[in-house]
This record gives C-alpha cells, sequence and structure tokens, in this order.
C-alpha cells in the first residue's frame, strides 16, 4: 500500500514540470505555432527562478519572475513566426540555444549554491486521508496543485468556451476564422505566451523544488518530452496529465527498475518512439483530425491571401 | 510586381536576417569560454617563503613559471573542477614568481587547442584535470618536448609527462564503518554516478568498511551514468530510501542526496549520509555524518616547487605519479574542513560498540574510525582497507588472507566485494 502511495506521489513529483510545459505547448500548438524553444524557456525560467527566489528569499516572486521570462521569450519566437512569419522550427530550436547559452551566462554564480528557502509541501485537508490516492496526489508543493487547476481550466477553455473554439479555429483554419472575426494574429500571440508562461514555470518547478538547485543544462531534456507529449496526449489537456505522469513515473523508476537489470536509455526512448507512433496514426488524414492535430500547424498565416 | 511575391520575397529577407542574428547571438553564447588570466593578485609576504625555498639551493630568487589549468567542468560546480579550481587559487596566491591561467569546460575535443593555446601564451607548466584529457596531453607532450604536462587521473607517462591523483579509498572505508555502525535495516543505498575503475574501487573500500562492523549489512548501488545530475540523484535516492535504505553515501558532484536525507529527517524519518568531495555539512546538518574532503593544493604545491626549482624537467617525469592519500595530506575526513564527524552524531557513534578485527578489543566505533584514521596516516601505514580475505560477488577470493591490494589492482578494479548488491554495467570497470 505504501509503495503504491510512494509510486504515485513521486509520478507526480517527477510529472509536473513536463505536465506544466506540455499544456502550455499544446495552446500554442492548438493555435498553429509549433515552439521548439520549450527546452530553453525552461532553462530560462528554472535560472531565473532560482536567482530571483535566492536574492529576495520569496519563491512567489521566483515563480512569477520565471513566468515572466518564460513569456517574454516566447514572444521573441511568436514576433519571428507569427508577425515576419518566419519558419517556426527554425526559430524554435534558435530559442532552445538561446535558452540555454543565456541560462549558464546569467547564473553562472548560482550553481550548487543551496536555496536560502524551500517551497513547503502543504497536505490538502480531508483530500490527502484518502487511502492510496490521498497522499500520493494530494499532500504536495502549491506548485503541483496549480498544474492541477491548470488542466481544468485549460481543458474546460480550450472545449467548452468560445474562447477555446476560437483558438482551434486558428489552429485548424485561420484563414476562416479570421472570416468569423476572430483576430488570428493576437490569438496566436496569447497562446505562445501561455505556452511560454507555463514553460518558465515549469523550470522554476526544478530549479525550486525538484533539484531545488540550480545548474547548467539542468532541464536535461524535459522540453522536448514535452514536445512529444503534446502528440501523445493528442492536444488534450486532460490526456496530457496522464502522459506526464507517465512518463514522469517512468523516468522515476527507472533507479528502482535498474536493479531489475533494464537499462535507463531504454526508458528515455520511451516518450519518442510513443511519439512516432502517434504520428505514424496521424498520416491518415480523417484520423488526424480525429485526433485533433491542428492543420494549420507550423504554417504562417497571410491575411492578404484571404482576398485571392 | 505582383505584391504576394514582394511579401514572399520581403518575408524571405527577413527571416534570413533573423535567422543570422540569432545564429549568431546563439554561436556567441555557445563558444567556449574566454580564457581568463589570474584573479587573485599575489601576495607580497609569500616572496619570502619562496625565497626561503631557493635558499639552500644558492637562488636569490624564485625563476618566474607560467602555469596553466584546464577543466573538464565549469569551476562553479560542486565537486571535481571547483576543487582543483581552488588548488590552483591556493598556488597562485602563494607563490609571487608564479602566474597561472585557467580554462574550464573542456571537452575531449577542444583539450588539444587549449593546450596549444596556452603554450603559445607561454606557459611551460599544464595541468590537465580530467581522464577525458589524457590523450590530448600525451599528443600535446609528444608535440612539445619543451613543456611539462601533468595529468590528472590517467596512466599515460612520458619524460615530459607525469601524472597524480588525491585518492580517496581510505575515507570511504572511514565511512563505511560509519555507516555500518548506523543502519537498521542493514540496507545502505549508493548513488553512483559512472561504472568506471575508481568509483567502483570507492563503494569497494566503503562496503569494506560497512563489512567490517556488520558482516550481514548489504551495500546497494544505483547508477546515474551522469557526474552531475541533480533530478537524477534525488530519483535515485528517493528509490533506494523507499527500498529500506536507512544509510547513504554517493559520488556524483552535487549535494543533492545530502539534501534530500535532510527532507527525509524533517519528515521524521533519519537517513545518515556521507558527504562526496566538497565541504556538505550545511545541506545536512542533522543527518551528514562525515565524509571526503580533497586537498589537491597538496599536490599542486609539490609540483610547482619542484619544477621551478628544475627537480622535475622534461626529460625525468616518465615514472612520476602522484597517488596521495591520507598521509601526504592531500585527503581529510569529514563533511565539512577541520570536522572529521558531525558534532551532533559524536555521541551516536560512540554508544555504539564494535570489535577491532585486528586485536579483538572492543570499543565503540567512534574510536574505531579514529584508530584507523591514525593508522592509515601514519608515514608507513599500519592498516589498509584492501587486506585479504576479500571475496568478490561471486564468491571468488579475490585477495588472500594477509596479502594487500597494490596500485595497478586497485586503479584497474572492476568486481564488487561480497556485500555489494548491483552490477557493473558491460563496458564498465574496463
Amino acid at each position: 500500500m505504501a509503495a503504491t502511495e510512494e509510486l504515485i506521489r513521486v509520478a507526480v513529483e517527477a510529472g509536473t514540470p513536463l505536465l506544466l510545459a506540455t499544456l502550455g505547448e499544446i495552446y500554442a500548438e492548438r493555435s498553429g505555432v509549433l515552439n521548439l524553444g520549450v527546452e530553453g524557456m525552461m532553462l530560462m525560467g528554472a535560472a531565473t527562478g532560482f536567482m530571483v527566489t535566492f536574492v529576495t528569499h520569496n519563491p512567489l516572486l521566483g515563480v512569477v519572475a520565471a513566468a515572466v521570462v518564460g513569456v517574454l521569450l516566447s514572444l521573441v519566437h511568436a514576433f519571428v513566426s507569427i508577425t515576419l512569419r518566419a519558419n517556426q522550427v527554425v526559430s524554435g530550436l534558435a530559442l532552445t540555444m538561446i535558452g540555454l547559452g543565456l541560462s549558464s551566462l546569467i547564473a553562472r554564480k548560482f550553481v550548487g549554491l543551496p536555496l536560502p528557502v524551500r517551497i513547503p509541501t502543504i497536505p490538502i485537508p480531508g483530500l490527502s486521508q484518502i487511502p492510496i490516492i490521498g497522499p500520493g496526489f494530494f499532500n504536495h508543493d502549491p506548485l503541483v496543485y496549480f498544474s492541477y487547476a491548470c488542466v481544468a481550466i485549460l481543458w474546460y477553455v480550450l472545449y467548452k468556451t468560445k474562447m477555446g473554439a476560437a483558438i482551434r479555429a486558428v489552429g485548424e483554419n485561420p484563414a476562416a476564422a479570421d472570416a468569423m472575426g476572430v483576430n488570428v494574429f493576437l490569438v496566436r500571440y496569447l497562446c505562445v505566451a501561455l505556452g511560454g508562461g507555463l514553460a518558465g514555470i515549469a523550470g522554476a518547478y526544478l530549479s525550486l523544488v525538484y533539484a531545488p538547485m540550480w545548474i547548467e543544462n539542468m532541464t536535461a531534456g524535459r522540453g522536448w518530452i514535452a514536445i512529444a507529449l503534446v502528440v501523445f496526449a493528442l492536444w488534450d489537456p486532460l490526456r496530457a496529465m496522464i502522459g506526464a505522469y507517465l512518463f514522469g513515473g517512468l523516468e522515476a523508476a527507472q533507479f528502482t527498475l535498474q536493479a531489475r537489470g533494464i537499462d535507463p536509455s531504454l526508458l528515455g526512448m520511451l516518450p519518442y518512439i510513443a511519439t512516432i507512433i502517434v504520428l505514424l496514426i496521424g498520416v491518415k488524414e480523417t484520423l488526424r483530425k480525429r485526433i485533433g492535430a491542428p492543420a494549420a500547424l507550423c504554417k504562417p498565416y497571410y491575411r492578404e491571401e484571404r482576398t485571392l | 510586381m505582383d505584391s504576394r511575391a514582394v511579401g514572399t520575397t520581403g518575408v524571405l529577407v527577413i527571416a534570413i536576417i533573423v535567422v543570422a542574428i540569432v545564429a549568431g547571438v546563439v554561436g556567441y553564447f555557445a563558444a567556449p569560454p574566454k580564457i581568463v588570466e589570474k584573479e587573485v593578485p599575489a601576495t607580497p609576504k609569500t616572496v619570502e617563503e619562496a625565497k626561503q625555498i631557493v635558499a639552500p639551493l644558492g637562488l636569490t630568487v624564485m625563476p618566474k613559471l607560467k602555469a596553466a589549468w584546464i577543466y573538464v567542468g565549469p569551476i562553479g560546480d560542486y565537486g571535481w573542477s571547483h576543487a582543483h579550481n581552488m588548488g590552483r587559487l591556493y598556488v597562485d596566491k602563494k607563490f609571487d614568481w608564479l602566474d597561472t591561467m585557467y580554462a574550464e569546460s573542456v571537452s575531449k575535443a577542444n583539450c588539444k587547442q587549449y593546450i596549444e593555446n596556452f603554450i603559445q601564451q607561454g606557459c611551460k607548466l599544464i595541468f590537465t584535470t580530467s581522464f577525458d584529457h589524457m590523450y590530448p596531453t600525451a599528443e600535446a607532450a609528444d608535440e612539445h618536448p619543451d613543456v611539462i604536462f601533468f595529468h590528472c587521473s590517467g596512466y599515460i607517462r612520458k619524460p615530459n609527462m607525469g601524472t597524480y591523483f588525491a585518492e580517496f579509498y581510505q575515507l570511504y572505508y572511514l565511512n563505511g564503518l560509519m555507516a555500518g555502525a548506523l543502519t537498521k535495516t542493514g540496507k545502505i543505498g549508493y548513488v553512483a554516478a559512472q561504472p568506471i575503475p575508481e568509483v567502483i574501487r570507492h563503494i569497494n573500500a566503503f562496503a569494506l568498511g560497512v563489512k567490517e562492523v556488520n558482516p550481514n549489512a548489504t551495500v546497494h548501488v544505483r547508477w546515474l551514468f551522469a557526474w552531475y545530475d541533480p533530478t537524477k540523484a534525488r530519483e535515485a535516492a528517493e528509490a533506494l530510501i523507499n527500498e529500506g535504505c536507512d544509510v547513504l553515501a554517493f559520488t556524483e558532484d552535487t549535494p543533492t542526496v545530502v539534501s534530500v536525507c535532510q527532507e527525509k529527517y524533517e519528515e521524521g524519518k533519519p537517513v545518515y549520509v556521507f558527504a562526496h568531495y566538497s565541504p556538505m555539512l550545511k545541506y545536512g546538518p542533522d543527518v551528514c555524518v562525515s565524509g571526503q574532503l580533497v586537498h589537491w593544493e597538496k599536490i599542486y604545491e609539490d609540483i610547482i616547487i619542484k619544477v621551478a626549482l628544475g627537480v622535475y624537467n622534461t626529460t625525468n617525469l616518465e615514472n612520476v605519479d602522484y597517488w596521495w592519500m591520507l598521509k601526504e595530506g592531500a585527503v581529510e575526513l569529514g563533511c565539512d574542513y577541520g570536522v572529521p564527524i558531525n558534532p551532533k552524531l559524536v555521541p551516536v557513534l560512540q554508544q555504539i560498540k564494535v570489535k577491532d578485527k585486528l586485536t579483538g578489543q572492543e570499543m565503540s566505533v567512534y574510536d574505531l574510525v579514529m584508530l584507523r584514521l591514525k593508522q592509515m596516516s601514519e608515514e608507513a601505514p599500519t592498516f589498509d582497507p584492501f587486506t585479504g580475505p576479500i571475496y568478490d560477488q561471486d564468491g571468488n577470493l579475490r585477495v588472500h588472507p594477509g596479502e594487500r591490494l597494490g596500485h595497478d589492482a586497485l586503479w584497474t578494479m572492476n568486481w564488487f566485494v561480497d556485500n555489494v548488491v548491483g552490477t557493473i554495467p558491460a563496458g564498465g570497470g574496463e
């Protein structure tokens, strides 16, 4: 019993940074913008969150600063890919490289320092008493609860509101959305910014809660897993939760599995194998529509084309 | 002209410009860190010290010497490169006739380039501080017979290339004595970085200490396959604790394992831990028992003085191999300088009674640790952990009774002693 609780707890903790980053990327991609800069934004979030918390002794300020930095970086990508209509893949990759270099540069003096304050674990009264799932899901720090709230809100907004319908329309057929009076550029900007903010917070979770420490390149590929998880989750916030905990749990379980002779490199490939399988399924147009892949993903929108 | 064509071309041009700018920025940040000239100005009073050293040799002034250090990691890491850099700063400050330079985060591929660079700038003595740097250093030593090289942790030596290492196995053994006495579950966890002989040797020394005071306890090993990854270290530590380990030791370059144990203590579940490489007491004031600390400056000081005085030159280093331990002062027991055992845990260790396997005398584990520390610090150590009989995991007698393992056997170790639970991955230990 205790082992199951422990397994859930570890999976949630390891899965939370993946979940936050995946949720943000889902919104960006739903609006038609692929942002491969998740890893870079997470790194900048991790570095900024750590530095601000270290200096101010206020973790909340650290998390907010991480989100702001994530948003600012994502706006660079938004400007290049939405306004200038440059190649989203190139711009996103550049963002990752910039985040990698810039975070090491600005936070060099903070490497290995102990964080003076910790984000406390707050058990939710009542819920944390539920057998098995209680301690696993409801005995965490506030950022984990924040990620639960994000899942619920982002799922609701995406599928149950006019705003969500507009976002999906922009990602599916921007010209049609434009004709209906949706401001395609604004929607895309907002979605990319949301993605950046959540990626920044995901990074802050790593450097403030999970490690808690700053070292260069500490995300160690989690941004890429998040991008893979978007596909695995079929662009759905609820399924993102399952995917994040599954792959987070697998990652954390690698040391238990190691004792049973399973190579960690094998586990590291699983998210990408799952992604390729989903992409293969998505090759067929009818299936693509069913799984929810945005048709206009990676395609810049030219307003003047509407009249042609 | 078609308006659409203008748009496309315009966008393309802008895109190219943006990509060029981005590439430039990326290139700037991705470039190897600049070579930084020495930061700490020499203090005048140390000149006297230098003069005293040279006086008996009939020299009045120490000859100028320019030395360079090449580090594999950032000097801000919490372990290896940081410790080497502390050694450099020490000698740089101590000897005003010495000029030092360094380069950090130098990979195997870039190592040769940095060496050439330093030689062009007039360095006559070059330290390369990672096993990865061994072949580039050897190549450079062949090409520059007028420059002296010292390589840390390797085995290739040449007339102008020596080797050096500060070895921890005695300390790991002492940590093992304490771990074996402290465990209640009989399960001790070990978070290990990479499966190389050095780490295997340290795990074995630790396990031998555990076995001496607690023959039934086992040491459970998990590999990170990384030197520097706090998130993986946390996951490994948590996994070991969940499997029932109540004492942890580790070989990796972050204080994560200590932090995890301190958290468990605060949750009411004490898990004791031993620090690695750097003073980590502050990360685990209630749980960090002891650990291993390094003093590279002892080795650097010795090499630099001997090079400056001409004791070492470009023709006589073929057999110069520093393998310094407790008696030379290159390593120190403790989780902070001058603190061999956390004062909070001294009374606990003084209460646990064990028997000295050599004399049969009953004493506290604290006294046993101090006795062994003294024995191993002697000019000719009267105790060595790798003294037979020692059996491996398959029950083979690896060290015969009374026999002591020598440098080469320790240097190439690729087997675990019998109370270690875990495997050495393929390709490891070779």
